[in-house]
């Protein structure tokens, strides 16, 4: 579409919703062209709706003008879910932040634009917590959450973001506004982690759960990840099932301890952070005991939080993780590949000896509980080849394949892992997938160019991959 | 993330707002830490978006009137530093970018002579003096008077008190424990004279002896903040002069103004007095952080126990990573309960001459401030800072309070009555 006639459609647009919630300058697009790991194409408009209404209204004067839909919460997501590829309209739901609760019935409704820490924040006062976790919980939103399904620490015991959604409002492709429950053709569970491409979220009833009334944190580092690996794998073996068991290797603690100076082991080599909870303090205090043993046993070194505070520095030690990697390259390529617990070991040292063969730098934390792992590959663009770099996170994947992995814990597939699925699934199944897509989405106009590779495979666009 | 910020601007500037932008990530770890963001909810209005407009801008790709009512909107509060995991020097960035671009803006007439005016004023305690008390004359027939004047009215106090004269040396009390050279701070003389005046005994009943140049001249902060660099740099220049002699340390009992002589490397940058001024920054400290460092003779018990909600500036906690000095200070005061003010991480919305520049946002923020202090419930609300001090009292007597107001003072202040058991 040429220019002028972009802004003529825009302006459309901004007449019927007003000019607040329509933003057409060049500035203005521009700064919604990113998630936290790429920038893409620049959209032809943003929308910021206010209301259900707003979008139902979006979405159909999309259609008039055959616009791609792309659909956007915080934009803290690591595949490229809210990344334009085309010259489309942003919907970005931020200014969508009502949130009632319900204690009585132990839920919340929730827009897509409340803040995912908010929900514990406020169901607190009533002695209830939203358990799904995702590190970036203080910046990502609902919305978000269930387009990717998003996962967290508190996810080992307690479940990812899809097992706590009772309930979705969306709006379909040709405009239409509906409600589903978790009954009849369970329509809730196709669209959580459906990354924006079947419908868009509008509204959601979370199920809310009562904390536990004890929780204990440990740290354990060790002087090489697979014994840290090892830990996990016998601790749980044992009988143990932590709330939380997250791990991070000596790369990630000296870039997380250089942000908070919190006197983590810059020494080591893995670290391991598990949180033990109970509603009975004996049963809580049995099971730490047991964690720590393993640990020591497989040559860790272990220090028990002495208090809340003590453990809260350490969570939020753990949550920086990600983002604190821009201290060691400027650029990175992110993993986030889910493997059986009994394979850990194995797969770490693999994946550390793939890093130490491309002559690249690796480094590995994740919810080691389950399983998922976050490899990242650190570059500098101006002194390592990109194409390396590629052809190394496709053998980082295909490790996670041949254990009898999956390529996405949490994150989503996006645009980063959408050339990988053709590995996941058969072509039968990826068919299937695409009828799928088809039948919520005809028009191929909600989120095109994000999970499902083409049947045919094709060249990629011109996005940049400028995450950190 | 990728630039080409450091090709296109060879310069000292330059290569400063490169190193911040290679820095951000783009994780979005900072929009929540950013009062605009919470209040506006779009991206262009976040420390995040931010960045992305400031590269834009210094690339070529994004007018300068684009992005300016969005940069312009940014308060300066760096709360967005102490939330970035990466590193990235936001307020390093912001403030050189406002500084390298600031002359190729345009602005109205009338919006020129207004800011000139606001530094020009506050920089120099008499005039400001005597304009406020021609504001205050003024103040019946605001309604009358052009928009840009009638914020600055709301913001004055009624009642000015008299104009203090620092003497050039304050002696210690008993024995000598330490010799410090005192930035007076501009605004504060004028609108509280008794927060330097509480500053004084405190540090002389501490065996602290105190210099006060008499060469001294504003720290340059606003100036430095608003994009005007050369005021800045002839300011700060005359300071590195007048505070050459030996002393253990410069103090300043304004978080604005203590910042501001910490910022004087990156204001030098590239400059023949570059190494002197770090070598100035160095000495500068917040007189939370010297008498904390020095440790307090022992208070007395007040008659009364007590509830204090301490205020934390941004310019002290986020620019300075002050939080436990003051708070250990007022604690030491026996009988003393200390109240953590709920968001306090979050501006309260004066930020300088912010509150004059962007009234509407400023007043959302103050409101909200207000909301959350008069929840505690306190018996009085510390703080070191007089901007934070004049916003906050201003709208906390706008809420409706059902009660009693609390006071609030600077943290020197509630030393000083302390020690004279009038607490």
């Amino acid at each position: 579409m040429s220019a002028h006639a972009a802004s003529r459609v825009a302006l459309m647009l901004q007449r019927q919703l007003g000019a607040r919630k329509v933003l057409t300058s060049n500035a203005e697009r521009m700064m919604y062209r990113h998630d936290a790991i790429l920038i893409g194409e620049t959209p032809l408009a943003v929308v910021l709706p206010e209301s259900s209404a707003d979008v139902v209204q979006t979405v159909r004067w999309a259609n008039q003008h055959g616009l791609a839909i792309f659909g956007r919460g915080a934009a803290s997501g690591l595949s490229g879910g809210a990344v334009p590829t085309s010259e489309g309209v942003v919907i970005a739901f931020t200014r969508m932040t009502k949130l009632e609760l319900n204690p009585t019935n132990r839920e919340a409704w929730a827009e897509p634009g409340v803040i995912t820490a908010r929900v514990t924040d406020e169901a607190r006062v009533h002695g209830l917590v939203y358990p799904p976790d995702p590190a970036s919980y203080r910046t990502s939103t609902i919305g978000g959450n269930i387009a990717e399904n998003a996962g967290g620490p508190m996810c080992f015991k307690r479940g990812v973001t899809g097992d706590y959604v009772k309930e979705l409002e969306f709006v379909t492709s040709d405009g239409e506004l509906h409600r589903a429950t978790r009954d009849f053709y369970d329509i809730c569970g196709l669209l959580i982690g459906s990354e924006g491409t079947l419908a868009l979220i509008t509204g959601a009833r979370l199920r809310l759960e009562p904390p536990a009334h004890f929780t204990r944190t440990l740290m354990a580092h060790f002087g090489e990840v697979g014994a840290a690996a090892q830990a996990v794998s016998r601790a749980i073996a044992g009988g143990a099932l932590p709330a939380k068991l997250e791990f991070m290797d000596g790369a990630c603690t000296r870039a997380v301890e250089a942000y908070l100076h919190i006197g983590l082991p810059v020494d080591a080599h893995a670290v391991l952070l598990i949180d033990v909870d109970g509603d009975d303090e004996v049963v809580v205090s049995q099971e730490l005991e047991l964690v720590e043993q393993v640990c020591r046993a497989e040559g860790g070194t272990v220090r028990v939080a002495a208090n809340a505070i003590d453990a809260a520095a350490l969570w939020q030690a753990r949550r920086a993780v990600s983002p604190a990697l821009g201290r060691i390259r400027p650029q990175r390529m992110n993993e986030d590949i889910v493997v059986p617990r009994s394979v850990l070991p194995m797969v770490v040292r693999e994946i550390e000896a793939l890093g130490v063969a491309a002559g690249l730098e690796v480094v590995q934390f994740g919810h080691i509980g389950d399983g998922n792992l976050h490899p990242n590959i650190l570059f500098d663009p101006r002194r390592e080849s990109f194409a390396a770099v590629e052809a190394l996170a496709h053998e980082i994947a295909r490790v996670a394949l041949r254990h009898d992995g999956v390529l996405s814990g949490e994150h989503g597939i996006g645009i980063s892992k959408r050339e990988f699925m053709r590995e996941a699934v058969t072509p039968d199944t990826l068919k299937l997938l695409w009828r799928v897509k088809r039948a919520f989405d005809p028009d191929l106009r909600l989120n095109p160019g994000k999970v499902l590779p083409d049947l045919e495979p094709q060249q990629t666009g011109r996005l940049s991959h400028a995450g950190a | 993330m990728n630039n080409n910020v450091a090709a296109l601007h060879p310069t000292p500037s330059g290569e400063i707002m490169a190193h911040a932008v290679d820095a951000c990530v783009h994780c979005g770890f900072c929009l929540p830490a950013c009062p605009t963001y919470v209040l506006l909810g779009d991206e262009m209005d976040s420390p995040r978006g931010r960045i992305f407009l400031m590269k834009g801008v210094l690339e070529n790709e994004i007018a300068l009137e684009e992005a300016a009512p969005h940069l312009d909107r940014c308060l300066g509060c760096q709360g967005c530093v102490t939330a970035c995991p990466s590193g990235v020097a936001y307020g390093e960035l912001i403030t050189t970018f406002r500084g390298y671009t600031e002359a190729t803006r345009r602005r109205p007439l009338l919006e020129r002579i207004k800011r000139a005016g606001i530094l020009k004023l506050l920089q120099q305690p008499r005039l400001f003096r005597a304009g406020a008390m021609l504001g205050n004359l003024a103040k019946p027939f605001k309604r009358v008077l052009p928009k840009v004047l009638q914020t600055p009215l709301e913001l004055l106090p009624d009642h000015l008190p008299p104009l203090e004269v620092a003497p050039e040396i304050v002696p210690a009390i008993g024995v000598r424990r330490a010799r410090v050279a005192f930035l007076v701070g501009c605004a504060q003389q004028v609108l509280a004279p008794n927060f330097n005046a509480a500053t004084l005994r405190v540090l002389a009943l501490n065996g602290v002896e105190t210099v006060i140049p008499q060469a001294q001249v504003c720290c340059g902060a606003a100036a430095l903040h608003t994009g005007a660099r050369g005021e800045a740099l002839s300011l700060a220049r005359q300071n590195l002069a007048a505070f050459n002699l030996g002393c253990d340390a410069v103090i300043s009992n304004a978080a604005g103004c203590s910042s501001g002589l910490r910022e004087y490397p990156l204001l030098f940058a590239g400059e023949p007095e570059e190494a002197l001024a770090h070598e100035f920054a160095a000495r500068v400290k917040d007189i939370s952080v010297f008498l904390h460092e020095l440790g307090l003779i022992p208070i007395q018990r007040q008659p009364t126990p007590l509830k204090i909600a301490y205020h934390d500036a941004c310019h002290l906690a986020h620019a300075q990573g002050v939080r436990l000095e003051p708070r250990a200070l007022l604690k030491s005061i026996p009988g003393v309960e200390l109240l953590e003010i709920p968001e306090g991480e979050l501006c309260c919305g004066s930020a300088g001459t912010y509150n004059l520049e962007q009234p509407e946002i400023a007043a959302q923020l103050g409101e909200r401030k207000a909301s959350r202090v008069l929840g505690l419930r306190p018996d009085l609300i510390a703080g070191g800072n007089i901007g934070c001090h004049t916003q906050i009292t201003r709208h906390i007597a706008l809420q409706p309070s059902g009660g009693s107001v609390p006071p609030m003072y600077h943290t020197l202040e509630v030393l000083d009555l302390a020690y004279r058991g009038e607490l």
